[in-house]
């Protein structure tokens, strides 16, 4: 890595910024602007930082269709709102995908259109932590805010998560280096604990490492219950661990005072999939018989929780929900876009400020090639390449004002810090104009219907 | 628009009208005395005509809420509903969506509802809520009881300081008043921990209950807030736990209230909960007449009931530790949520069912507490929704209210277990609520006791907020009909929000947005200044947002109601 | 009796809704309502007739009278029999999505495979398949801790993950093999397995009984070994042989019960 000096050359200092990258929402960066562009980033990690200032990077500035020749050609905004109108107005399974990485007041309008044309309305959760939820159903969802980890933990573990790429101020701004109200010598006065198979860059700054053996978790923490309950386990190694680990890591979790679990994508797309999270979570209630242990999983997206959250106090389910039958519907497996797609069932495909084509599985980027895709983006990117209207939005908290909920629930107003490229639209307002046509045309419809 | 309701039958307690046929008159969406000769009428003649409902207590927006959505899709599945005219889809039993939460108030002629746990940190989340639910006003009531600020002040006897802090709060996170909820018992659940009783000091802070709540109901009438300090007690739902609840109220009885339209200094939420006697489940007895009879005594009480409905529902409070013990007793999957520096939570889904001894036992506490209490205007209709039953069910509660038969029916034939009248008192009271006490606890009292000066009331330049309802109160005898008493009731014939026609024969005609009610206090601008340079290094240094991101923008709340209070006036 | 035959001609590729096509709501039902029946398809209806010959013989005075014959590979069909109370419906074909979900009697025979959620959340009837199921065979609605509560699932083939999830009353047998997880969560009824099993069947089991025919691969620890017993009697099906009786899960205070054959699973002993 190479030595960068600080950024001197600006014009003014946008202070409080919230970071559109990760589940971490980071409120406290100062964005440096010359010229109408965020020329620095300070506080935040390169992660972070990186987003921001390379937002013009392969950027979607125009709207564009693609001509029957299958190249994208430029338009104007009519004319791609209009195709696009007319693509969801006629879809018979349309799926709405995406929305973690924009605010919540566009989602207002995505669902007034979900709810208008009877689509699937899904988010990031349907191939991230969708387990994770699953698992919340079954068994419960105890969780605290990052400040009371911060203030009060003196165990952190990490599951199938490594916070030290995916999150890198996840350690340092909330779990284990700050100062705490009962933590005031910071990561001194706390245990790291690291439970992965592999040992990733988390595992190596941690006090304890638990490297159990792949699609093992759910054998493992069944094993930590069963010592919970006092069980001498029987057998000498369970999920490639010593049986006196896992008595000695029991005891250490029953005796401290404040215990924080956080989890990743480790834990919820190995074998037994949701069922980990399931029994890690029944494991920490276990623990809370003898003091305080909370859990929350690590968020990828910056607003992958807001959309979650939004829906269920719309609509009552978390993602996943289908309008097809004129109410919603929440079935695992049935209304989900990857089921939907490997099905080939799905007919029209939007993607909002996401891309499916470089994270879906092959199976269902074959099929979204094949029937018609509308891109709300503002980056170039695999999804772009198979998209046939491109309609090119704003950057949620640098450009463009809106709400997000961090991996804990806290809300967050994004601000803005500079003016989007003026070809550019607002996702807020991309997704009302789509609503509001598609309103004309089944009105339309409707009238013709009725004579 | 002018409109005149015309040949009903007025019930309303605040004007002293009880069951007169007269005209209701509005203009503009207020009520007015005269309206001229182009004024629509609408005939309702014979049916009651009340102001439209108040509920002073209930859970419907917000962090809890949607974990409980998020969590519990089996209950958003039971109140699926297909989209159909102005109305959306709606979901849930115990916890639905916010759209079908507005609409199944206003079904039920209701106009205003508190929602009575809000976390200052996630103020936003309440309020995006609050925006999602149409048709209904919302009193947001901020969590003070067991906030580090408060708990550290409380300690040391800084009153100023508190009702500084108390009214830059409101403002910053655009509250109407002063909530408290197990105070310490809930930050000693930081530590999975709890307090019990009113004496019974918090770790590390060392400050009883009884010095968080003396303080606060100071603060609160230093500023001379609109609502007192609104109180869940420590030991919620423990046997024996009614002399924590009368030391609590008790222990605020020597400060001098200051607010011009309430008379409580304190108001206690979901009684039933708190007014048990004996030592454990095995000899639980009920001290409902114990928890009456002190407020039958003392007017600086009011209270609300949390009537048990005898359904699957969900329970949801920022009683964190109490959650935890009811997901011990129960099994059921247990969520929670702690706030740092501010509150904590807990849920838990419950079947209260009246096949078994203790739900059945708790619905007698919560009758034998209605009964109980003489003074309508001290106790309002709740269910502490959903904790003891989805709101839904007040229909059905103002029917037993209303019917000692239907009681008696109960338990005769099974439909609560024998709990329900050999551990309560209800067997020996043979009370029936008429049609104006029955405005008075849905409405009025609930109008008063928040210090509203604009609904609740059917009084000229008030809000034209109204419910008709179909049933003509001098041909029925709810004591023997209770099913019809239930079914208009939850079906108002009109709701009237604003002036304007929002439920028509039981279906929603018309969706608006809400508004929100806070208090901004004006004259301590000083003092909040001094208070907020004391507060600011520990929020910077302990909070893991900062203070600008912290504060509900004004965009949060696009229809404010602003309650102006001078402080110390 | 009357026989409604739906013959497939044309297989849409976006799954049709048969939750209202059960006996109980179409035993009076003509040819001609059927013909005039629009089905859910996606967000749209359409005829009926667009995917199927139909056919309709004989007369009926209730749901019981009424046999549903459907010719073709239903593969794209889903909540067949979904609901139902009394009839019978025999698929002669694949099943969808939800085949026999939520039904409380009568009975349904796939001869083919069913997809994933067969006889979620049932309560009584009949429902049997000759061929394979994917996940969440017998399972609960999710969120639920209540799941099927009665009647019976004959799986000829091999289940999917989570067979029997959250059972809370009656009884599941497969014959053929059975991946990971098997009667999670479950807290009554009987599950019985003629073949191998991965692993892990009864994770957070509280109550009930698992009956292991053939080899298991992986045990949880939360089972507690209690004794090698002869001929065992579950749920009033005696079976012979000597089988290794482990009570759990423990993780949850379980009090579930089970058995594994131990002759084929003699490492563990």
């Amino acid at each position: 890595m190479a030595y960068e000096p600080p950024v001197t050359d600006y014009d003014e200092i946008v202070e409080n910024g919230t970071c559109a990258f990760c589940g971490c929402n980071c409120d406290d960066l100062d964005f440096l602007v010359k010229d109408g562009h965020v020329v620095g980033v300070r506080h935040a990690c390169r992660l972070g930082a990186s987003k921001v200032m390379e937002d013009m990077d392969q950027r979607l500035l125009v709207p564009m269709i693609r001509d029957e020749n299958g190249e994208l050609q430029e338009v104007d905004w009519d004319t791609a709102l209009d195709k696009a109108a007319e693509l969801i107005a006629n879809a018979v399974r349309p799926i709405f995908y995406g929305w973690s990485e924009t605010s919540i007041e566009t989602m207002k309008h995505g669902i007034r259109l979900g709810e208008l044309v009877g689509a699937v309305l899904d988010n990031q959760a349907t191939i991230c932590h969708g387990p994770s939820l699953q698992a919340v159903q079954n068994v419960g969802y105890p969780v605290a805010t990052l400040g009371e980890i911060k203030n009060r933990a003196d165990m952190i573990v990490y599951t199938g998560s490594n916070p030290m790429n995916s999150h890198p101020r996840h350690l340092s701004r909330y779990s284990t280096f700050p100062r705490g109200w009962f933590r005031q010598r910071g990561r001194f006065d706390r245990t790291l604990v690291t439970m992965d198979p592999k040992y990733s860059d988390t595992a190596k700054m941690s006090d304890i490492w638990i490297g159990f053996e792949q699609n093992g978790d759910y054998g493992f923490y069944n094993a930590i219950r069963a010592a919970l309950r006092g069980k001498e386990i029987d057998q000498d190694f369970v999920s490639g661990i010593p049986k006196e680990d896992i008595m000695e890591l029991a005891e250490a979790m029953k005796n401290v005072q404040f215990g924080a679990l956080y989890f990743g994508l480790g834990l919820t797309h190995t074998l037994s999939k949701q069922r980990n999270i399931d029994m890690a979570i029944e494991m920490l209630a276990d623990l809370n018989k003898y003091t305080k242990w909370v859990l929350t999983p690590m968020r990828g997206h910056f607003n992958v929780n807001g959309f979650n959250i939004f829906m269920a106090y719309e609509m009552g389910f978390p993602y996943g929900v289908d309008f097809c039958r004129g109410y919603p519907r929440y079935m695992n497996g049935e209304t989900n876009t990857i089921d939907l797609l490997t099905r080939k069932e799905c007919d029209v495909f939007m993607v909002i400020a996401a891309d499916p084509g470089a994270h879906y599985p092959g199976g269902a980027v074959k099929h979204l090639a094949e029937i018609p895709v509308i891109q709300v983006d503002i980056h170039w990117g695999p999804s772009t390449e198979i998209a046939d209207v491109v309609l090119p939005g704003s950057f949620i908290g640098v450009e463009c004002a809106g709400t997000s909920y961090r991996m804990d629930g806290v809300p967050i107003h994004m601000k803005k810090a500079v003016d989007k490229p003026e070809t550019c639209r607002d996702d807020e307002w991309i997704i009302r104009e789509l609503h509001e046509r598609v309103q004309k045309i089944k009105a339309e419809e409707a009238a013709v219907a009725s004579k | 628009m002018e409109y005149i309701l015309k040949n009903g039958i007025v019930y309303d307690p605040a004007n002293n009208i009880a069951g007169e046929k007269k005209d209701v008159m509005f203009k503009d969406g207020k009520i007015v005395e005269q309206v001229s000769s182009d004024a629509k009428v609408l005939d309702v003649t014979d049916k009651i005509v009340m102001p439209a409902g108040v509920d002073p207590h209930a859970h419907i927006a917000g962090p809890k809420l949607v974990v409980g959505r998020i969590y519990r899709p089996e209950d958003s599945r039971k109140g699926v509903t297909s989209k159909k005219g102005v109305c959306r889809s709606e979901s849930g039993f115990s916890i639905p969506s916010c759209p079908a939460t507005g609409y199944r108030y206003s079904r039920m002629g209701y106009g205003t509802v508190t929602e009575a746990a809000v976390p200052p940190l996630e103020a936003k989340h309440t309020h995006e809520e609050i925006m999602a639910i149409p048709n209904v006003d919302v009193t947001p009531l901020p969590l003070f009881g067991n906030n580090w600020f408060v708990l550290q002040w409380a300690k040391e006897g800084k009153i100023d300081e508190i009702a500084a802090f108390v009214a830059s709060w409101l403002r910053i996170v655009k509250g109407y008043g002063i909530k408290i909820v197990n105070p310490c018992g809930t930050e000693a659940w930081g530590w999975g921990g709890n307090v019990h009783g009113i004496d019974d000091p918090v770790p590390y802070f060392d400050v009883t209950a009884r010095e968080v709540v003396r303080a606060l109901a100071q603060a609160n009438e230093k500023l001379g807030l609109p609502h007192s300090i609104h109180v869940h007690p420590n030991d919620l739902g423990h046997p024996g736990n009614y002399p924590t609840t009368v030391n609590t109220l008790d222990c605020v009885k020597d400060i001098a209230k200051n607010g011009s339209k309430r008379n409580q200094t304190i108001h206690l939420t979901h009684a039933q909960f708190h007014s048990y006697a004996g030592t454990s489940w095995r000899d639980v007895e009920s001290g409902a007449k114990e928890v009456a009879d002190y407020i039958n005594n003392n007017k600086h009480v009011t209270c609300d009931i949390g009537q048990v409905t005898l359904d699957e529902t969900t329970t949801m409070t920022a009683d964190g530790p109490m959650e935890f013990d009811l997901h011990e007793l129960n099994g059921l999957k247990w969520a929670n949520k702690d706030i740092e520096l501010e509150t904590g939570s807990g849920i838990v889904p419950f079947i209260y069912s009246g096949k078994a001894p203790v739900p059945s036992f708790q619905w007698g506490v919560g009758l034998e507490l209605f009964l109980r209490i003489k003074d309508p205007w001290q106790v309002c209709l709740t269910t502490d929704h959903p904790n003891a039953g989805p709101f839904i069910r007040y229909p059905r509660i103002i029917s037993w209210l209303m019917s000692n038969e239907r009681r008696q029916e109960m338990m005769d034939n099974g439909e609560v277990r024998v709990w329900s009248y050999k551990r309560t008192g209800l067997g020996t009271l043979d009370r029936e609520y008429d049609f104006n006490e029955i405005a008075t606890i849905t409405r009025a009292s609930a109008a008063k006791i928040y210090g509203y000066q604009d609904r609740g009331e059917l009084t000229p330049g008030y809000n034209a907020d109204i419910a008709v309802y179909d049933i003509n109160p001098n041909d029925i005898d709810p004591s023997k009909e209770p099913a019809a008493i239930e079914h208009a009731f939850g079906n108002a014939m009109y709701t009237i929000k604003d002036g304007q026609i929002l439920v028509k024969d039981g279906e929603v005609v018309k969706v608006v947005p809400s508004h929100t009610i806070w208090t901004d206090v004006k004259g301590f601008e000083e003092q909040e200044k001094t208070v907020m340079e004391e507060v600011m290094p520990t929020f910077r240094r302990f909070y893991t947002v900062k203070f600008e991101n912290y504060q509900v923008q004004d965009h949060f709340t696009p229809n404010p109601i602003v309650t102006e209070v001078q402080a110390g006036k | 009796m009357k026989t409604i035959t739906l013959t497939l001609k044309k297989k849409s590729p976006i799954a049709l809704e048969f939750d209202e096509l059960i006996p109980d709501k179409v035993f009076d039902w003509e040819k001609v309502d059927f013909e005039k029946y629009q089905v859910p398809v996606g967000n749209r209806r359409f005829p009926l007739t667009d995917y199927f010959d139909i056919e309709v013989e004989g007369d009926a005075a209730g749901p019981e009278e009424v046999k549903m014959i459907l010719d073709g590979d239903f593969g794209r069909v889903k909540y067949i029999g979904c609901k139902m109370g009394a009839g019978e419906i025999i698929v002669n074909g694949d099943a969808d999505l939800h085949c026999g979900a939520e039904m409380e009697g009568g009975k349904i025979t796939v001869n083919g495979n069913a997809e994933s959620y067969a006889g979620r959340e049932m309560k009584g009837g009949e429902l049997e398949i000759m061929g394979n199921t994917r996940e969440f065979c017998g399972c609960s609605y999710i969120g639920d801790w209540r799941g099927m509560s009665g009647g019976k699932i004959t799986l000829h083939g091999s289940a999917g993950k989570q067979l029997g999830e959250c059972l809370s009353g009656g009884e599941i047998y497969v014959k053929g093999d059975c991946d990971i997880l098997a009667g999670i969560h479950m807290n009554k009824g009987f599950i019985q397995i003629d073949g191998d099993v991965t692993r892990w069947p009864g994770g957070q089991m509280k109550n009930g009984n698992i009956l292991v025919k053939g080899k298991l691969g992986i045990l949880l620890e939360g089972f507690v070994y209690d004794s090698v017993v002869a001929d065992p009697v579950i749920d009033g099906k005696s079976f012979s042989g000597k089988y290794i009786k482990y009570n759990g899960d423990i993780a949850v205070n379980g009090k579930g019960n089970l058995y594994l054959n131990a002759e084929k699973n003699r490492e563990f002993l």
